[in-house]
């Protein structure tokens, strides 16, 4: 066996699944390669690595509260999800925001545009930042004339009171434009007196997207 | 495509008490998946790297599969059931967020006072920073670095124990596709994570 014939085999050594014949022949030549030897401790220390790997526990209440959202939603609609969003999980999104050539910030823009077909739902996804904790905020939504979120058909202006959390702060809206509009939809965020007010022009792609 | 071995779903309608079929939904449903819920959030952790993100996907496939209590109440394995309506939503969200941007709403300093003015928090404090050093963290990035499929392959074969047998049958998914999909994943891992953090030897080119 050649080491090429070896790397073939590799994802099978680490699987169990040599028949004895190549069991012997993989043997004979770990035996007498050491740079086989080495690639193949490698393999076992990666996968055994992504094996130990272990999650954050699972928050205490979010059982109870999924379980419950899960029942309550077949009566009322999906409710829009607004969470924290730390270390990794932030990064990972901004990458992805920026591979797309569709991140946008608003250190120069301070109106940002998003664009929707007509009847198909998209989620679109909000970050707040928070220089700490706050206790109680209340996130109001002015929805402009044809854009409807989702579960929620028919209501133009809505608002939740909400904890966020300190740092990024994800809010995904599934929304739906029914039609042309040229209003913008307004996302204000209040707390203890003061607020901040957060326009998002929609715009309407009626020719939808090639190649879905 | 050889034919798939014989489902691990298969129905037992009769072991579906007549006490269960009378009770709400809401309780059929909190008695059969609450035991699941922990393992679900655990293997959608795996695919997505992100407590919200995993929390979401857990949420998302609650959220869908309530309305087919009476379907759950009669599969017979319902964890690797769970686990492949957990793998399409996983697979369709990060599709359907691929076409969803990220709008970033904090705005620059307009007032010291206002917690609400904070500066994007994209940069690594020396806490974070540590952290993101860390061989966790570059693990994380590592199979980040897998598109969906590979990843979801590596959570539930080299992970969670499923046999790549039993994975053609979960997800429909040919036996080849998987060993190749498996076959990519670890060997790109093993590019992006060099030998030495991960036991002593120098490192391999592949």
């Amino acid at each position: 066996m050649e080491c090429q014939d070896f790397a073939l085999q590799l994802d099978d050594l680490l699987d169990g699944q040599l028949d004895v014949a190549r069991q012997k022949s993989v043997q004979e030549h770990l035996g007498r390669c050491p740079d086989c030897r080495r690639r193949h401790e490698h393999a076992k220390a990666v996968r055994e690595a992504v094996r130990k790997l272990s999650p954050p526990a699972l928050h205490p209440g979010f059982m109870d509260q999924a379980l419950a959202r899960a029942t309550r939603a077949a009566v009322g609609g999906p409710r829009p999800k607004w969470r924290p969003v730390l270390g990794m999980a932030l990064a990972a999104s901004l990458v992805l925001g920026v591979a797309l050539g569709v991140f946008f910030s608003t250190q120069s823009a301070p109106v940002q545009t998003v664009v929707l077909t007509i009847d198909r739902p998209e989620t679109v996804r909000l970050m707040f930042n928070s220089a700490r904790p706050l206790k109680a905020a209340t996130l109001s939504l002015a929805l402009p004339e044809n854009v409807e979120l989702v579960g929620y058909g028919g209501r133009r202006e809505l608002s939740w009171q909400t904890d966020l959390r300190e740092g990024g702060n994800l809010m995904q809206l599934p929304l739906v434009v029914r039609g042309a509009t040229k209003e913008e939809l307004v996302a204000s965020l209040s707390h203890d007196g003061s607020s901040k007010t957060f326009r998002l022009k929609i715009e309407v792609d009626n020719a939808g997207r090639p190649g879905m | 495509m050889a034919m798939p071995p014989v489902s691990p779903f298969r129905r037992i309608r009769a072991a579906v008490s007549p006490y269960r079929r009378a009770r709400p939904d809401a309780l059929n449903f909190e008695d059969l998946l609450r035991p699941q819920v922990e393992y679900l959030y655990r293997l959608a952790w795996r695919f997505t790297g992100s407590v919200a993100d995993a929390e979401d996907l857990v949420q998302d496939v609650l959220i869908k599969l309530f309305p087919r209590t009476r379907e759950l109440l009669e599969i017979e394995r319902l964890r690797p059931w769970l686990a492949r309506v957990l793998y399409h939503q996983f697979v369709d969200s990060v599709r359907q967020r691929a076409r969803s941007p990220i709008l970033e709403l904090a705005t620059g300093a307009e007032s010291e006072d206002n917690p609400l003015d904070a500066l994007p928090a994209m940069e690594d404090g020396p806490e974070e920073h540590a952290e993101r050093s860390g061989q966790r963290e570059r693990i994380l990035r590592a199979l980040d670095r897998l598109n969906p499929e590979q990843r979801a392959v590596v959570a539930m074969h080299d992970v969670e124990g499923y046999s790549l047998e039993e994975l053609e049958t979960m997800l429909e998914t040919p036996l080849g596709t998987l060993k190749s999909r498996l076959h990519r994943a670890r060997q790109r891992l093993r590019a992006l994570l060099p030998m030495e953090p991960f036991s002593a030897g120098e490192r391999v080119r592949e």
